[in-house]
């Protein structure tokens, strides 16, 4: 049966994808191209555990799979997680098709070679579902087998609590690494795997019920198969050409919504070769239907702080507004999450976004040891080095990722104020705005406010309250540079559809009452084109026609698709008269509708 | 007089001790990456370095078991590990719920480790742990030493200087450097009442009344930058030293009253770990940032490298027992 449909593929493949207005190949069809992407890789080389991986699941040429993975464990494992968890899909794919010597030397190499277990909540999940999986696979054998030093029982229990404290953790207090359009597969990959491999009944209904959770974390906040702001990490090539991610092959894989990678994440792949999850039609539903612009809220926590903060986790508060034009998104601001945050943007639909960099976004540069020690335990002399070998424009005065203490941030549907306060005597006393070589016309208006179009669809107003000059952008585009220590930037956004131009449109945000304060903190008060009073300072509570936003209520999930109160281990998934429930509680999902 | 009888059998102890290390080949690593040759690691008679166990990224402290020292045990990213057979052969000891150890202490009856959500003591070798930070308003805990004249008091550095508890860590007092997070502590083996304080900012503290009070001298070093090491010359009262970030190493001769920068011949003045020589007077190892581990028979005088070619140690400890 998986040779007939593999045969039908050919019709599909991978790297010319049919465009997004065209219906795209079923489901199964677009996993498997992912998955013969692997499998018959062209070269040069070979795609490694991925090519032996997608091979076994195929039942392809299992001798040249045996020593290809004999060759690479005998080179030395290296990788920590990122080496445990091909290896173990490549265990649970063996099937009788290994070599009694490769299978061997895969069995050995869990006791030659100890793997970190890491620093981020995604590595600890990767290790701990690989750890699981791999003593459930080999039961009964004892601690000198296992490169912990505990016997198969000890691993998997010690694997199980981690896993199970983590679940209940994500559905009470939010994700801590939320809505990367790149981290989401070290995610789901595991997930799938405990989906298809866990025996435990509990443990598989659980990772099935929480691929549901996550995917539907991702469906409200996709445009297009785009994942929109604001994100706890995304790298910078992705935050600026927001197609270019791991994000973009599961939206197509799930949903066959925009473009997939030219050669497909591993990732996806490992998704694909485990569980290979089809979401419900609730959810495709939602990632899909765009037919009503809607408010989504979603309460996630930070990374763990190590220091200086009296609580391991703090709260962050999402809104995301949604059109089938456009979306903005922003969490309150602050330091969230370490190095690679993104608080904030406008994201504005077009046909093809490969190597489109449709996105408006500002930041206050900020780098600190104070930071990078909040988050990880190292000592500070080597540690922004240490952060720059990897993470390169860290520590830049003309970076645009990353949070700051002192941005704060106010979204009421599609207008969003960001307010700068920065002390004196801060390494980098500026802001930072993106603006993209792709915006199609810019208008600086003498009333302060900068118009241009995004795309075809959007129209966007944006008013630094400070003045300003331009900086070139290495890749195109260029930076808006406004060097005052108290400063912001409002933007209000709107369908192109909405107005005759955008000169009707510059006239009716001329038009909106505006007061703006710049100190002692920087304060605004406006009405919205929506019609909304917003009053917000640096600092404070905002409101909304006067009444005082509660963040003490933010849900977990809240908007017309998702219902999650905090604390509550439930999640609701709705569209129209479908609706499928979570409880992690119980362990219970329940579907309703049509 | 109790101080007295544990120096007596300590001290023909380590004058048959091997010098051990924990240290990462860190420079191009980021989680993930392949790694060099990282861990534990053991002096050779012939001063080369013997690797042993695991290569593991982070590993910030070392003990071992004074009822068997063939038994060492590390404080490292992944948790505690136990190290059998003189460090080769090693079990996971903690579990999923604690993570990045920093520090660990073992003494006859008990282990105690710090770590970046506070201290845990077992008294059953490992099986089971008590959480000891309770009472700290800030958990994370780089140091953590226990008086070895008397078990029930335990010091603590963590973010807030520097912690002390007379009841096993029940209850806990601050006692001074309260304004600089604290890297690591060490109690003098010659009077048990002299304790020395790395801290990040405030150069070194020294308590002379068993850690109840830490001051910084009047010719402290280290201020305005970071100490990471301090250490105690067993084979003289009066020497002691700090390791740090620009300071480099600076040596004491007068018991703490004044110190002198010991850094000529050495590629650069950052230092991440020090320890006197327990069997050889004058004595001193450094571990330069990315370098080497340097030796020094002259107090610092004059250095040479002496291995571990671009690795970082954190931490280095004379274990009794040779090279075998």
């Amino acid at each position: 049966m998986k040779r007939i449909i593999f045969l039908i593929l050919a019709g599909f493949p991978l790297a010319a994808p049919p465009v997004a207005a065209q219906t795209p190949p079923p489901f199964e069809a677009r996993k498997l191209a992912m998955i013969d992407a692997y499998a018959h890789y062209p070269g040069p080389g070979d795609a490694g555990f991925g090519q032996i991986a997608a091979r076994l699941w195929k039942h392809e040429d299992p001798s040249w799979c045996s020593q290809k993975l004999e060759q690479l464990l005998a080179a030395g494992p290296s990788g920590d997680m990122f080496w445990m968890y091909p290896v173990t899909a490549i265990a649970h794919l063996d099937q009788g098709q290994l070599t009694p010597s490769a299978r061997k030397a895969l069995r050995s190499a869990w006791k030659t070679y100890m793997p970190y277990r890491g620093d981020t909540e995604n590595h600890f999940l990767l290790y701990y579902t690989s750890l699981y999986l791999m003593s459930q696979l080999y039961p009964n054998e004892p601690g000198s087998t296992w490169y912990t030093g505990k016997s198969s029982e000890e691993n998997l229990e010690e694997a199980r609590q981690w896993i199970e404290g983590w679940v209940k953790l994500t559905t009470t207090r939010g994700q801590g690494e939320y809505d990367s359009p790149h981290y989401m597969g070290v995610y789901l990959l595991p997930l799938s795997y405990l989906s298809a491999w866990a025996k435990d009944p509990a443990m598989k209904k659980r990772a099935t019920m929480m691929l549901d959770y996550l995917i539907a974390d991702y469906a409200p906040e996709n445009l297009d198969g785009l994942y929109v702001g604001a994100h706890a990490r995304v790298y910078e090539d992705q935050l600026v050409e927001k197609w270019k991610g791991v994000s973009s092959d599961f939206g197509y894989l799930w949903f066959g919504v925009g473009r997939p990678m030219p050669f497909p994440n591993n990732y996806t792949l490992y998704y694909a070769v485990a569980s290979g999850y089809e979401p419900p039609e609730v959810l495709k539903r939602i990632a899909t239907d765009r037919t009503k612009p809607y408010t989504h809220l979603e309460r996630k926590r930070t990374r763990n702080r190590w220091r200086f903060n009296d609580d391991l986790h703090g709260p962050v508060y999402k809104t995301t507004y949604v059109r089938k034009e456009y979306a903005v998104s922003s969490d309150q601001g602050g330091i969230l999450q370490p190095i690679q945050e993104h608080s904030w943007d406008v994201t504005w639909s077009v046909p093809d976004p490969r190597g489109i960099h449709n996105t408006l976004f500002f930041t206050h540069p900020f780098s600190s040891v104070h930071e990078l020690q909040t988050y990880f335990v190292f000592g500070p002399d080597s540690a922004i080095e240490g952060v720059v070998r990897s993470k390169k424009t860290y520590d830049s005065p003309d970076k645009i990722l990353g949070g700051s203490p002192y941005e704060k941030i106010f979204q009421d549907e599609d207008t969003l104020l960001a307010l700068y306060s920065i002390p004196p005597g801060a390494r980098f006393p500026h802001i930072n705005g993106f603006f993209s070589k792709d915006i199609g016309e810019i208008l600086e208006d003498p009333s302060g406010w900068i118009f241009l179009r995004g795309g075809a669809s959007t129209y966007i107003a944006c008013r630094p309250l400070q003045p300003y000059s331009w900086k070139p952008i290495a890749g195109g585009g260029k930076r808006l540079f406004s060097p005052y220590l108290n400063n912001g930037v409002i933007v209000q956004v709107a369908a192109v559809s909405e107005f005759q131009n955008l000169e009707a449109f510059a006239t009716a945000i001329r038009r909106l009452p505006l007061e703006v304060r710049l100190d002692p903190v920087p304060s605004v008060r406006m009405r919205s084109l929506r019609g909304r009073q917003l009053e917000f300072t640096w600092g404070q509570s905002p409101s909304i026609n006067t009444r005082a936003v509660n963040y003490e209520k933010w849900p977990l999930f809240g908007g017309p698709f998702l219902d999650a109160a905090v604390d509550s281990e439930k999640l609701v998934i709705r569209h129209a008269n479908m609706r499928r429930a979570l409880d992690f509680r119980n362990l219970i999902s329940t579907d309703s509708g049509q | 007089m109790k101080s007295g009888l544990l120096l007596l059998t300590a001290l023909p102890l380590l004058a048959q001790s091997s010098l051990y290390v924990v240290a990462g080949a860190a420079k191009e690593y980021v989680v993930g990456a392949k790694l060099a040759a990282s861990g534990l690691f053991r002096q050779t008679p012939t001063n080369t370095w013997e690797h042993l166990g695991y290569t593991v990224p982070f590993m910030f402290g070392l003990d071992y078991d004074p009822n068997d020292p063939s038994i060492v045990y590390m404080a490292a990213g992944n948790g505690l590990i136990r190290g059998a057979n003189g460090g080769k052969d090693w079990t996971l000891v903690t579990g999923s719920d604690i993570t990045e150890l920093r520090d660990l202490v073992v003494t006859p009856t008990a282990i105690y480790i710090a770590h970046s959500r506070g201290i845990r003591v077992s008294k059953d070798r490992g099986k089971t742990w008590t959480e000891l930070s309770g009472k700290l308003r800030r958990k994370f805990t780089e140091a953590l030493r226990v008086d070895r004249t008397n078990p029930s008091v335990l010091l603590a550095g963590g973010e807030e200087g520097v912690f002390r508890s007379e009841d096993g860590g029940q209850t806990w007092k601050p006692s001074g450097a309260g304004s600089y997070q604290i890297a690591h502590l060490e109690q003098s083996p010659h009077d048990p009442a002299t304790w020395l304080a790395a801290t990040q900012g405030g150069g070194v503290y020294i308590s002379r009344d068993g850690g109840k009070t830490f001051e910084s001298p009047s010719e402290a070093p280290g201020v305005g930058r970071n100490l990471y090491d301090v250490a105690f010359d067993p084979t003289n009262p009066n020497r002691m030293a700090v390791g740090g970030w620009g300071p480099g190493v600076t040596v004491s001769e007068d018991g703490g009253k004044t110190w002198a920068a010991r850094n000529v011949g050495l590629p650069r003045p950052d230092v991440s770990a020090i320890i006197f020589d327990p069997a050889h007077s004058g004595r001193i190892y450094a571990s330069v940032h990315e370098e080497a581990i340097f030796v020094s028979d002259d107090v610092g005088k004059s250095w040479k490298p002496s291995g571990m070619e671009g690795r970082v140690g954190n931490r280095m400890k004379f274990i009794p027992g040779g090279s075998k």
